[in-house]
């Protein structure tokens, strides 16, 4: 596998070379030209929400980036890709973005099926960082995962909730498709681990919103401790609005696993009762670094900015990455970059964070929803995201 | 156990005539006008926002209902006049215009409060207990409302002068306006009708569920189907295709799952476009 | 004398951008009855439409009591006297009978239909039955009705006899009749002559989209009207 790679590597690489010989304009432009990084972030689509705050905290890094010198001494310039489209679009956009628009490097935060499908257009060509909660197991050469993985993000809130509040018996609820199905394996294990039992798991179309009269109605006949809920977006808010409706919030808790302050919003202060969200960004977190972030967010884009949430945080920690890592490796070579990714360190919203395995260890919060603000009940440091990438 | 029958047939109930109520505006305006309208469920969205809006401005929930009936026939009237009117002859170009519509709807509603989700407070809190089954009750009230609502429309048009208008100038346009109806003016006032329906509909669902621009895609389609299936034919098409819809996917839902509820509801649309394109009630 | 209450003038109009009619020219007197005739397919059916406002005109101008309506609306004539029958679906066959004929009253009364129901019963059996379920004779009794019972200054019927049994077409001549005798005018398109020769004050011939001929009723005989119309 990984001769085979480098073999491509150097093909590639001779290939290149070929073409700065055979093209000495573009070696001359090549001296004060800018870095191109491409972006991936819902423009459109169910996610479209979460766009603006992306795109802003996108911004905010690469100010940062270019204030202290660039990557590689030259300006960061944006090429914006919209990670809403369908993963077959998204593809072809990958590959214009790589072959056309010659982008040294993409930060995407978007859905696993788009994300497989740019990893299968691009090849490895230049490198990808990858910034939202996914469900783990991405090792795909020259992709680097920023994201929170299931070990960090369910099994110590998991946990904490069974020794909190002895949740024993859980019910799985999540949205038809890869992330939630994936999520809900490694739940079961984490479950299974300390004695806990699954007493009901339903998924719900993607789509169209769905409306959960039914699913609480089922909820209420199985009598769990706690509801564990990846549904996204409206359906999120859609599930937990019915949930409180039907009066479930006094007796059942719930953990959400793609909860931020944009749809608690949404759910509404009334609906929000024994409502757990775990992530390892909330605006809430008390540190100084947090504190600075949201101060330079908000002296950027004012009080009427896109309202700050984990997904943008994520996607502005991936910039710094994705800075970091080209300057560490002093090209967007990808051996060269593959290999300075271990042990690299990087800026983060609320600190630094260290990449190993080409996934990041990180600190994780258990929040409980007040009203539809979130308090953090229990910081996790230093999480280990337990994967196991090459380098 | 009992209890739990109970709730499943409220949830259906509910899904019923909830989808049977958000159905009869686009059943006014496709049924009685021949315009598909793709924007129908924008103006369940302006709806539900002006509930958030009346919420916001700290104005009682009832407030919602005139506010709504003002945005929709606001934005519906130079609709009907600029936009429809020119495509009555044309359905094909009035989805096209419509669709166009729907799009310009939600980036209006996203300029003026964002992109994101809000909500609407229920105004009646707390399950009541029917047979063995807690039920909220703002979603018994909802049910209550849009059945009275739904009755009197239906009461209406087929009894009173307006309606009967209504009926003839659907039945025979040129009669219509040979003997003295006002054909443009009595369309226009039943379509925006039809739009104000939409709004009211949406302020009842608003305390329901998730308040966002983009909520009017959720209702058009199914609201689509119901007319699939029940034909344009009659009002009873409405109910029954109402029925047919929420029952089935609500029923197949509790007993297996939501995807397959959705699947079988698509499925059993495209059999009725494929065998009986007219619906259960033709015209 | 009098202006009269309908003149048309040169008109010229049909569907779409083919002419049907050309520069057609005819008036309508005070309390008397102008029958239009001709042949299937002359554009008879045309010219009312035109008259009625369901089809506009290329050229030409329309009058009514010497007004110019040229360009207004049927509903918008209908408001200011005139009362048209169509030829073909002249009645709502949605609604029932009794809905038909108190569509453009705010209450359900009949009292102005009583005469008519005394010669024609068949309307008074069926009141609730829908007006779709009617045979097409019944069907033109009742657009007859519906378009008469408002005593409008000027009718314009397309037809009224096609289907309908003779002894109710002499109930309709003598209808026409009597309201003419109470000044109210008529412009009635007729295929034959048994209910034209009996409300007629005078012809207007077409053929081929044009008027042949126009003459009062006494200067003309039958034999030669009929020649006119069938040739």
């Amino acid at each position: 596998m990984n001769t085979q790679l480098k073999r491509r590597e150097v093909l590639a690489g001779m290939a290149g070379g070929a073409a700065l010989l055979s093209s000495p304009a573009v070696l001359r432009a090549a001296g004060n030209e800018a870095i191109k990084m491409g972006t991936f972030f819902s423009l459109t689509g169910p996610a479209s929400l979460f766009g603006p705050t992306q795109t802003a905290c996108t911004a905010l890094a690469v100010d940062q980036i270019n204030a202290m010198g660039g990557i590689l001494g030259k300006q960061v310039e944006i090429v914006a890709g919209d990670g809403g489209l369908s993963p077959a679009e998204a593809a072809q956009a990958a590959i214009r973005m790589t072959l056309q628009d010659k982008v040294d490097f993409i930060v995407g935060s978007h859905n696993s099926a788009v994300r497989q499908s740019i990893i299968a257009a691009i090849k490895g060509r230049v490198p990808y960082v990858y910034t939202p909660l996914y469900e783990g197991g991405e090792c795909a050469p020259n992709t680097y995962v920023t994201a929170d993985t299931p070990q960090q993000q369910v099994k110590p809130a998991l946990n904490a909730l069974n020794e909190m509040y002895g949740t024993q018996k859980v019910y799985l609820i999540g949205n038809d498709y890869v992330w939630p199905q994936k999520l809900n394996e490694r739940a079961k294990e984490y479950i299974a681990a300390f004695g806990g039992e699954i007493v009901g798991e339903e998924y719900a179309p993607l789509g169209p919103g769905n409306k959960f009269d039914d699913a609480v109605t089922r909820i209420r006949a199985a009598a769990p401790d706690l509801v564990f809920i990846s549904l996204v977006g409206g359906d999120n808010v859609n599930f937990n609005r019915s949930f409180a409706g039907f009066g479930l919030d006094s007796s059942i808790r719930r953990l959400s696993v793609l909860l931020e302050e944009l749809t608690l919003f949404g759910i509404g202060a009334e609906n929000s009762d024994g409502l757990f969200s775990s992530m390892s960004y909330f605006t809430a977190v008390e540190s100084p670094e947090n504190d600075a972030f949201k101060s330079q967010y908000a002296a950027k884009f004012g009080a009427d900015g896109p309202p700050l949430s984990m997904l943008g945080a994520d996607a502005y920690s991936g910039t710094h990455c994705a800075a970091a890592l080209l300057n560490a490796a002093g090209s967007n070579d990808a051996s060269a970059v593959m290999s300075a990714s271990n042990g690299l360190s990087y800026t983060t919203a609320t600190g630094t964070a260290v990449m190993t395995n080409r996934h990041v260890n990180k600190d994780i919060y258990l929040a409980e929803c007040n009203g539809v603000a979130f308090d953090i009940v229990k910081s996790f440091k230093g999480v280990a995201h337990g994967e196991t990438c090459s380098v | 156990m009992d209890g739990l029958l109970v709730a499943h047939g409220l949830n259906i109930s509910f899904e019923i005539v909830v989808l049977a109520l958000v159905s009869l505006g686009l059943a006014i305006t496709l049924g009685l006008l021949g315009v598909l309208n793709l924007a129908h469920g924008e103006f369940v969205m302006i709806g539900a926002f002006s509930a958030f809006f009346v919420q916001s401005q700290g104005w009682p929930y009832l407030a919602a209902f005139p506010v709504a009936i003002l945005a929709c026939g606001a934005i519906g009237w130079p609709v009907e006049k600029f936009l429809i009117r020119p495509l009555y002859a044309r359905p094909f170009d009035a989805i096209l215009a419509t669709w166009g519509l729907s799009l310009l709807l939600r980036e209006m509603v996203e300029f003026f409060f964002g992109r994101g989700f809000n909500s609407v407070a229920q105004p009646i809190k707390g399950t009541v207990n029917i047979l063995g089954a807690d039920y909220p009750a703002f979603q018994i009230v909802v049910m209550l409302a849009a059945i009275a609502l739904i009755a009197t429309i239906v009461f209406w048009f087929l009894r009173s002068v307006t309606g009967r208008r209504i009926q003839a100038m659907v039945d025979n346009p040129d009669l219509a306006k040979a003997v003295g109806i006002p054909v443009d003016a009595l369309a226009r006032n039943t379509f925006v009708a039809g739009l104000c329906l939409a709004g009211i509909s949406g302020v009842l669902l608003a305390p329901i569920v998730a308040v966002h621009p983009s909520m009017g895609i959720d209702y058009v389609l199914k609201s689509f189907f119901v007319l699939v299936v029940g034909g344009l034919g009659h009002i009873l098409g409405l109910v029954i295709g109402s029925g047919v819809i929420g029952g089935a996917e609500a029923t197949v839902s509790a007993i297996i799952d939501r995807t397959s509820g959705y699947s079988f509801v698509l499925i059993l649309s495209l059999l009725f476009l494929w065998r009986r394109p007219n619906g259960l009630v033709a015209r | 004398m009098n202006a009269p209450v309908l003149r048309f003038e040169n008109l010229t109009g049909g569907y779409g951008s083919i002419p049907i009619i050309r520069e057609i020219t005819g008036r309508v007197e005070r309390g008397s009855c102008l029958c239009v005739l001709g042949r299937n397919g002359v554009g008879k059916s045309t010219l009312l439409k035109m008259l009625s406002g369901h089809l506009p005109a290329m050229s030409g101008q329309i009058a009514l009591n010497g007004r110019d309506i040229t360009s207004l609306a049927p509903e918008k004539r209908h408001d200011l006297g005139v009362n048209t029958g169509l030829q073909e679906r002249p009645v709502f066959d949605g609604l029932s009978v009794k809905d038909n004929l108190t569509l453009m009253q705010s209450d359900q009364d009949l009292e102005g239909c009583e005469p008519f129901f005394d010669a024609f019963p068949v309307l008074k059996d069926r009141l609730v039955q829908l007006a779709g379920t009617l045979s097409g004779g019944e069907r033109k009794i009742l657009s007859f009705v519906r378009t008469l019972k408002d005593n409008a200054p000027l009718t314009l019927l397309d037809e009224p006899s096609e289907g309908v049994q003779p002894e109710n077409i002499e109930h309709m001549a003598n209808f026409i009749c009597k309201h003419k005798a109470n000044g109210q005018s008529f412009l009635v398109v007729e295929q034959h002559l048994h209910l034209a020769e009996e409300i007629a004050d005078g012809f207007q011939v077409l053929d081929n989209g044009r008027s042949v001929l126009e003459c009062k009723v006494g200067d003309i005989t039958r034999g030669e009207l009929v020649q006119q119309i069938t040739v």
